[in-house]
């Protein structure tokens, strides 16, 4: 366990009826960016909670780096931690904001200055050391709540939504600014975020929670191109499901009737004859065309339902079977009307079976 | 004066500026002008009839006021009451306040308005009741007394002002502390307290103002040795010196205006209305 900076070992918290975090086991490796990934409500805010030390586990222990912290109070955790509202002190100016963590610590004048002007130079804001909070923009206000949770040199850094009071084009900034940080540390950080974009770019791994527990942990690849369930498929990345039944296994691929037509995928681990299972893939991994293409693998006839223009992409959802309907994302070189009928080609490759 | 000329001579030919600038000044004398009369009575002799400006000035009224009205007496009464029923107010507020504020407490509303009541009711009616109560129990004509009255409307106040400041207190400021490494001790005196500091300097100065101008509730329960200064100007009113009721109207007013400059000096009025949700 040696390997591990953060462990919840077996977390479980209630909230009454409510069960907040069910029997969670997540390890962060030292030196990682791991994110805690999931909707709201899914329980990752009691998990960070349960790091922190704000709440208090029913069941399991907490471990950081390999100490037992279950029971010790937040303040002797030796956390660094930034918050989604910034939560920086308004009656304090940003150098005294930084100082704050070093004033607790009883940190000799001299040595403060210095570790405070690192780390306001650490995140490009040493002009604005004698501003007050409500003088800088957002996201001048979060780099300074970076620059609180990293003075102190701690153990772990958390991140609690950081990005999401920002605007877009300033989160996609402050992303890779964070990404950049945390890798030139070395640190090890936590980042609990609802935003799948924010976690495929920023993470080493990914843990993916859904009420209350946690359902898959893998890196940013695995989790999008091989999810698990079908909650992760669907959080992560759009997808189209398809439910059928296995008709046949050959050669490593399942043949899988969807009402009158058949799919050949590539029949996963335990996948078994007769079975009902559900087959996914990405809409822009399927391909539409024109409807006196050659027959091919995988390829039906279908009728375009609707389309939407997206500008980079056009998202179609073409009508292949009854009941059957597929959204498919191309870019816009080869267009087609709504009405219009075509051919819909799942490539054997590009699907997926989630066993339930 | 050219300065305001000029700027006169501007708004005429913007008209609505005009209607802006002279509904203002007409707001301001209608404001001032009684302090103006108050001030020029209290100052002049043989002031009769049309004349627009006192012929003569004195300070005689004030001397008379100083030792015919006793004011040292009356006014340390004044300053003694309104600051028992400060005290008293501020130390029902604090918790009153914070459970209000930051718990999750049943009916808040109606309770919120109960609270309110006193202040809704009419002061008299109020006002007899608990001089029928203080009677019995020997309060009248006692600082302690008097302060108690106050404190029925006094508190109100301060609970509203200091439940306001405590629900913009940031939970997740606190949070940030405790993660920094700050103990709960800490955290108050580093946090906390500078963050409603300013909530309850102004629930103090809001609660103190009350007090010192309260007469409704003082005229019940007051007697010879606890008169306060709205009481004694309004004696003053019956035994018919006009001009020593305008020194001891001035004498009334002096604390108000320094208290007054004190609040706009040492804390931003934005922070004493509500709380600090702003920042």
């Amino acid at each position: 366990m040696d390997d591990n900076m953060i462990e919840l070992r077996n977390v479980t918290k209630r909230y009454g009826p409510i069960v907040a975090n069910a029997n969670v086991n997540l390890s962060v490796r030292r030196g990682e960016l791991m994110t805690l990934l999931g909707p709201s409500g899914c329980g990752k805010t009691t998990a960070l909670r349960c790091i922190t030390g704000q709440v208090t586990p029913d069941e399991g222990r907490v471990f950081i780096d390999g100490v037992d912290v279950t029971d010790v109070p937040t303040h002797k955790r030796e956390l660094g931690m930034v918050f989604q509202n910034f939560a920086l002190f308004p009656h304090m100016t940003v150098y005294e904001n930084v100082e704050f963590p070093l004033m607790i610590r009883r940190i000799p004048q001299g040595q403060r200055r210095e570790m405070v002007m690192d780390a306001l130079r650490l995140i490009r804001m040493e002009s604005y050391a004698q501003h007050y909070p409500r003088q800088l923009s957002g996201g001048q206000q979060q780099r300074v709540g970076l620059a609180r949770a990293l003075v102190y040199h701690p153990k772990v850094l958390l991140l609690d939504e950081p990005l999401s009071n920002l605007d877009a084009k300033l989160r996609e900034e402050m992303r890779f600014e964070i990404r950049d940080l945390i890798s030139r540390l070395g640190i090890t950080a936590l980042y609990v975020t609802h935003d799948q974009a924010e976690a495929l770019a920023l993470s080493d791994r990914v843990a993916v929670m859904n009420a209350g527990r946690i359902e898959q942990v893998g890196t940013p690849d695995e989790i999008y191109e091989s999810p698990r369930s079908r909650f992760v498929a669907d959080f992560i990345g759009l997808s189209n499901f398809i439910r059928g039944k296995v008709l046949a296994i050959e050669r490593g691929m399942a043949i899988v009737a969807v009402n009158h037509i058949k799919l050949m995928v590539p029949a996963a681990e335990g996948t078994q004859v007769g079975q009902d299972l559900l087959v996914f893939i990405r809409p822009n991994d399927v391909q539409l065309f024109p409807v006196d293409f050659a027959k091919a693998e995988n390829t039906f006839e279908g009728v375009v339902h609707k389309l939407t223009y997206l500008g980079d992409t056009i998202d179609y959802r073409v009508i292949v079977a009854e009941g059957v309907q597929i959204r498919v994302q191309t870019d816009g070189k080869v267009r087609f009307n709504a009405g219009e009928a075509v051919k819909v080609c799942l490539p054997e490759a590009r699907c997926r079976v989630i066993l339930e | 004066m050219t300065a305001l000329a000029k700027r006169y001579w501007h708004a005429l030919i913007n008209q609505k500026k005009l209607f802006v600038y002279t509904f203002l000044w007409s707001f301001f004398l209608w404001i001032t002008s009684p302090f103006l009369i108050i001030l020029l009575k209290s100052v002049g002799r043989n002031w009769f009839g049309k004349k627009w400006l006192p012929p003569e000035l004195t300070l005689d009224w004030y001397k008379w006021a100083l030792t015919i009205a006793n004011i040292p007496q009356v006014l340390s009464n004044t300053l003694i009451i309104a600051a028992i029923a400060v005290t008293i107010s501020t130390l029902l507020a604090l918790p009153t306040g914070w459970a209000l504020g930051r718990r999750k407490v049943p009916a808040k509303e109606v309770l919120t308005s109960i609270i309110l009541l006193p202040r809704m009711i009419p002061p008299i009616a109020y006002a007899l009741g608990i001089a029928q109560i203080f009677y019995r129990l020997h309060l009248v004509d006692t600082h302690l007394g008097v302060a108690l009255a106050h404190v029925a409307i006094c508190a109100p106040y301060a609970i509203l002002v200091l439940s306001s400041t405590f629900e913009g207190l940031d939970e997740r400021v606190l949070e940030a502390a405790a993660v920094c490494g700050a103990s709960q001790l800490r955290t108050f005196f580093h946090v906390t307290l500078p963050l409603v500091l300013p909530g309850i300097l102004s629930s103090i100065i809001f609660t103190f103002t009350t007090s010192y101008n309260e007469f409704t509730l003082t005229l019940m329960t007051y007697g010879p040795h606890t008169i306060t200064l709205p009481v004694r100007t309004y004696l003053a009113v019956g035994e018919g010196y006009w001009e020593v009721t305008s020194a001891l109207s001035i004498i009334l007013i002096i604390p108000s205006l320094f208290v007054l400059f004190m609040v706009q000096r040492q804390v931003q009025p934005e922070k004493l209305v509500g709380g600090f949700k702003g920042v």
